[in-house]
């Protein structure tokens, strides 16, 4: 067996590790993130890097964050509620959120609610797109979401605080602390966002009812460094919130959605020479309420619970060859009313080398298969190679084998679930080109993805049941462009994405519902010394709501706007004050069929570093 | 299981014939849809999804007629359930939204969107002036309840039922609602209009799953047995042993004289004074998608009507056959099609 082999081939390079502490020993990098292999291993693909003043003029919600800086299209229903992306045209589940690197996926649907994450709480979003389920597992098939919080280990000792209010009593409070030192470095962060979100519908009579949410959710990332050789990292995520589930008929049933989901990781490194080891053990949980009718006290609700052990142990071969060996273990339980209890327990391991053979040629490599008593898991691989034939241009090429393996809700729902389901699969490729002049870029990514065994979910009268159905051929563009020049005070900025989707069932060859060809967002600002301003378009083209792409159901293109402007006081106490107009064009759209998106609206906010 | 009002005792009165899914209350007056047959789409979550086709005499399929005929009315809502006629009106049933679309059955034109005492809503029918719909509130408890409306105003109340409410018919003055939901549930409840009373609990044995009537009897399918319901006494005088190859039996309707009845993709067919099950199916037709397979049926004059679900997010197709069996014609019609009505 693979999986065997695999395991023999770890404990080869981990016997490595006896002669190799002797080596001189690698300084530590001041910036430490959990997720390395996005580093390390994830240079034949692009990854849209999105800090913390990205994050800043953006919304909290992660949806709306993505939508207006990346290609990612999302189907919200109804601003804050239930969102689900759609990456490179693929579905819900094939986009993989990682939290400092571990695969945070609900166990129970397979996806991630993109309104259940607050931006705010993290140093550093990440996007990678393509392929990547030899790093990071299941789901990253379009692509993967990282959220990360660095540590830093240097005398530091800062407060910021942020406060936003705007339109519909959406207010916004926010916290964040770090002290560190060369030996100790913590962060700290809360976050609260509530909201009436009682907007009027723009154009027609009624406003959204039953539309209110709060959450709450709160960061931690602690690290340690015992000596030069050894470092304790400890990372904490936790988000609690209530949503109200909005209307379409003022006359439906009122519902809500309470969730609380945590995560806890301990992580060991160790820096023995060439060899970085890795020893994580991470425990997550989700749990979810949905009350049917507010009214009434029953309540139907889903739980899982993680437990997952994993090593990673990175060997420098030499100067420029590394090699990587992560072993992990997850066990898992749901729970839910609906859900027959059940258990599951898959080991991975997983390979993966990086060459830089000049400074002009890299390539990477990776393997990984999994074992688990559910289902037969696929072999999985990547390999990818860059080329910088100059200053001026630079080639990437990637391909690999990806899956999303069933959820616990496709294999034990009640009456419906189905055990003898197998994952989805797929084989993907990507060329990408960057080009670069002086101060501007642009990367233009043509991608292939061949899906075999889609799980669908099919009626069978009152029963819905999972099956591996469609084949799914997507092919597509994405660009991204760049242009930053700073003159005197003066600094411009131009970002703009375009990504051209076919997503295309292949028994009928008709395109998936809810993914448009076209879709592009992007922000221009100017600042001037202490003043910024910008703006930020998102368009969404046309898209089908009818697997037979009858296109007299399609919802409509959209464009949407928002204009900011913030200054910045102080000196060593910094405040800044900002104020947004969103959708300021006052656009009329829905991204979700009758789901009624706000119109023009407003947001004020404070920020307090100290 | 309890039944709070199986005290009641009934008298019946005398019966007359009327099919529960063709045109209960013949109304007076002519328009675009005033002879043909409605196929009610339940749509999915998507209100735009949802919709009426129409089939004229000719056999010709208009889609979509409600947003047709009134592009600027209040949408019916999605997960249409069913529909239900009285004199002029055609009633359409919204589960999603909790209400009622009244139309005028001949021009399909907009009369009242009724929004208030519903949850879940099911099924309707009409008697003296008042529609009377059952209602699931919490499905998988026996909560369920009716909802009255005066259809001289369009006002709602309700009436509790304490037990699960699906299909309902009127006979003779009273309204016979089948306490079958999904294998919950296993009596028929008749209920006295007049006085809002339950008058009689029939106990079954077994979950109904639809009814029909003629000549003052009831005919009730469970899945593996049709029972046959006296309707001067609410007692149960015979029934008709389903093979076990019939399991899961369902969609019984009453036409000329016979008893049309479906299992899987198969539709069956005995007189009604028939004691044995035949064993040949009339019909078996081939579904794309097993799971959405007879979704609705129907048989009213001498034809048999078969929706297939599809994949409940594009138009799907409904079969028309002759009563001996042959196939008529094939429509395409809306998302989700469930159920057919007869307007003439």
């Amino acid at each position: 067996m693979t999986f065997n082999r695999l395991i023999l081939v770890l404990a080869v390079v981990m016997c490595h590790q006896l002669w190799a502490q002797q080596d001189t020993i690698v300084p530590l990098k001041e910036v430490i993130i959990s997720d390395t292999q996005l580093r390390d291993f994830s240079n034949t693909q692009q990854v849209l890097v999105l800090n913390d003043s990205v994050i800043g003029i953006n919304q909290a919600s992660l949806t709306s964050f993505l939508n207006y800086n990346t290609t990612i299209y999302f189907k919200e229903n109804g601003l804050g509620m239930v969102s689900s992306p759609s990456f490179r045209g693929t579905t819900a589940q094939q986009t993989a959120v990682i939290w400092n690197g571990i695969n945070i996926n609900s166990q129970l649907n397979g996806q991630t609610d993109f309104n259940v994450i607050n931006t705010r709480d993290f140093n550093a979003i990440d996007v990678r797109a393509g392929g990547g389920s030899v790093i990071y597992g299941s789901s990253a098939i379009g692509g993967s979401i990282h959220l990360n919080n660095e540590l830093e280990y240097k005398e530091k000792f800062t407060n910021e605080l942020r406060a936003n209010y705007g339109s519909f009593n959406t207010l916004g409070l926010h916290y964040a602390g770090t002290m560190a030192t060369d030996k100790f470095s913590a962060s700290l962060s809360f976050t609260r966002n509530s909201s009436d979100n009682d907007y009027d519908y723009v154009g027609k009579d009624g406003h959204n009812l039953n539309g209110q949410y709060y959450n709450n959710s709160a960061s931690a990332t602690v690290g340690y460094k015992i000596n030069q050789k050894n470092v304790l990292t400890y990372y904490s995520y936790l988000f609690e919130g209530e949503r109200h589930f909005s209307l379409i008929f003022p006359s439906e049933t009122r519902t809500k959605y309470d969730n609380f989901d945590t995560r806890n990781m301990l992580q060991w490194t160790g820096y023995y020479g060439r060899f970085t080891s890795k020893l994580k053990a991470a425990y997550l949980s989700e749990k979810y309420k949905y009350f049917d009718n507010i009214y009434a006290e029953d309540y139907s609700y889903g739980k899982s619970e993680s437990v997952i052990g994993k090593y990673d142990l990175l060997f420098q071969i030499n100067s420029k060859m590394k090699l990587n060996s992560v072993l992990n273990f997850t066990q898992t339980k749901g729970y839910g009313s609906s859900l027959e209890g059940a258990e599951r327990h898959i080991g991975s391991a997983s390979v993966l080398f990086s060459h830089s053979v000049t400074d002009k040629l890299m390539y990477e490599a990776g393997i990984r298969k999994e074992a688990t008593n559910n289902y037969e898991s696929p072999f999985l691989y990547s390999a990818g190679a860059k080329y910088r034939f100059s200053d001026f241009y630079l080639l990437r090429v990637n391909g690999s084998k990806n899956f999303r393996i069933p959820t616990f809700q496709d294999l034990y729902w009640q009456g419906s679930g189905n055990t003898d389901l197998k994952p989805e699969s797929s084989i993907q490729g990507e060329i990408g080109n960057e080009f670069t002049i002086k101060n501007a870029s642009l990367s233009v990514t043509g991608y292939y993805i061949k899906l075999k065994d889609m799980l669908r979910w099919l009626p069978t009268g009152s029963v819905w049941r999972p099956q591996n159905t469609d084949r799914v051929k997507t092919y597509g563009i994405e660009t991204v462009f760049k242009y930053n020049r700073e003159f005197n005070a003066h600094k411009l900025g131009l970002t703009v994405v375009y990504g051209y989707t076919r997503s295309e069932n292949e028994d009928t060859g008709y395109q998936l519902v809810y993914v448009p060809y076209h879709k592009a967002s992007g922000a221009l600002s100017y600042g001037y010394k202490r003043l910024t301003a910008y703006y930020q378009f998102l368009y969404t083209g046309e898209v089908f709501t009818r697997s037979d792409n009858n296109s007299r159901y399609n919802l409509d293109a959209y464009t949407t706007g928002n204009i900011g402007a913030e200054y910045t006081f102080g000196k060593t106490t910094i405040y800044k004050l900002g104020a947004q107009v969103l959708n300021v064009w006052n656009a009329d759209y829905v991204s979700v069929d009758s789901r009624q998106m706000p119109g023009r609206n407003f947001n004020f906010y404070f920020t307090l570093k100290l | 299981m309890k039944f709070k009002n199986s005290l009641f005792a009934l008298l019946a009165g005398s019966l007359f014939f009327v099919s529960c899914s063709s045109d209960d209350d013949n109304g007076s007056g002519s328009g675009a849809y005033g002879n043909g047959t409605f196929v009610l789409n339940e749509g999915n979550s998507n209100p735009s999804s949802s919709s009426v086709s129409f089939i004229g005499s000719d056999g010709t399929v208009e889609q979509d007629i409600f947003k047709t005929v009134n592009p600027d009315a209040p949408a019916m809502g999605s997960y249409l359930q069913s529909m239900f006629f009285s004199n002029d009106y055609a009633f359409i049933i919204s589960g999603l939204a909790n209400k009622v679309t009244v139309v005028n059955r001949y021009t399909f034109e907009f009369v009242a969107s009724i929004d208030t005492d519903f949850s879940n809503p099911r099924y309707g029918a009409v008697i003296n002036g008042k529609a009377y719909i059952t209602n699931s509130a919490a499905y998988a408890d026996p909560d369920d309840f009716l909802t009255v409306i005066d259809l001289a105003s369009f006002t709602t109340s309700t009436v509790e039922l304490n037990d699960y409410a699906e299909r309902v018919l009127t006979e003779n003055g009273k309204l016979y609602i089948a306490n079958g939901y999904y294998g919950s549930g296993s009596s028929v409840t008749v209920f006295n209009p007049a006085n809002n009373t339950v008058e009689a609990v029939v106990e079954l044995g077994y979950s109904p799953n639809s009814f029909d009537e003629q000549d003052g009897a009831l005919y009730v399918m469970g899945g593996t047995e049709i029972s046959r319901i006296n309707l001067a006494n609410n007692t149960i005088s015979g029934t008709i042993e389903l093979t076990d190859e019939m399991a899961g039996a369902k969609n019984l309707t009453i036409s000329d004289n016979s008893i049309y009845y479906t299992v899987g993709t198969s539709v069956y067919t005995l007189p009604l004074n028939s004691t044995t099950v035949p064993t040949e199916a009339l019909i078996t037709y081939n579904s794309d998608s097993q799971w959405g397979a007879m979704y609705g049926f129907s048989a009213y004059n001498g034809k048999v009507y078969i929706a297939d679900g599809g994949d409940f997010i594009s138009n799907s197709d409904i079969y028309i056959y002759g009563t001996n069996g042959t196939l008529i014609n094939t429509l395409k019609v809306g998302v989700g099609p469930n159920s057919f009505y007869f307007n003439n």
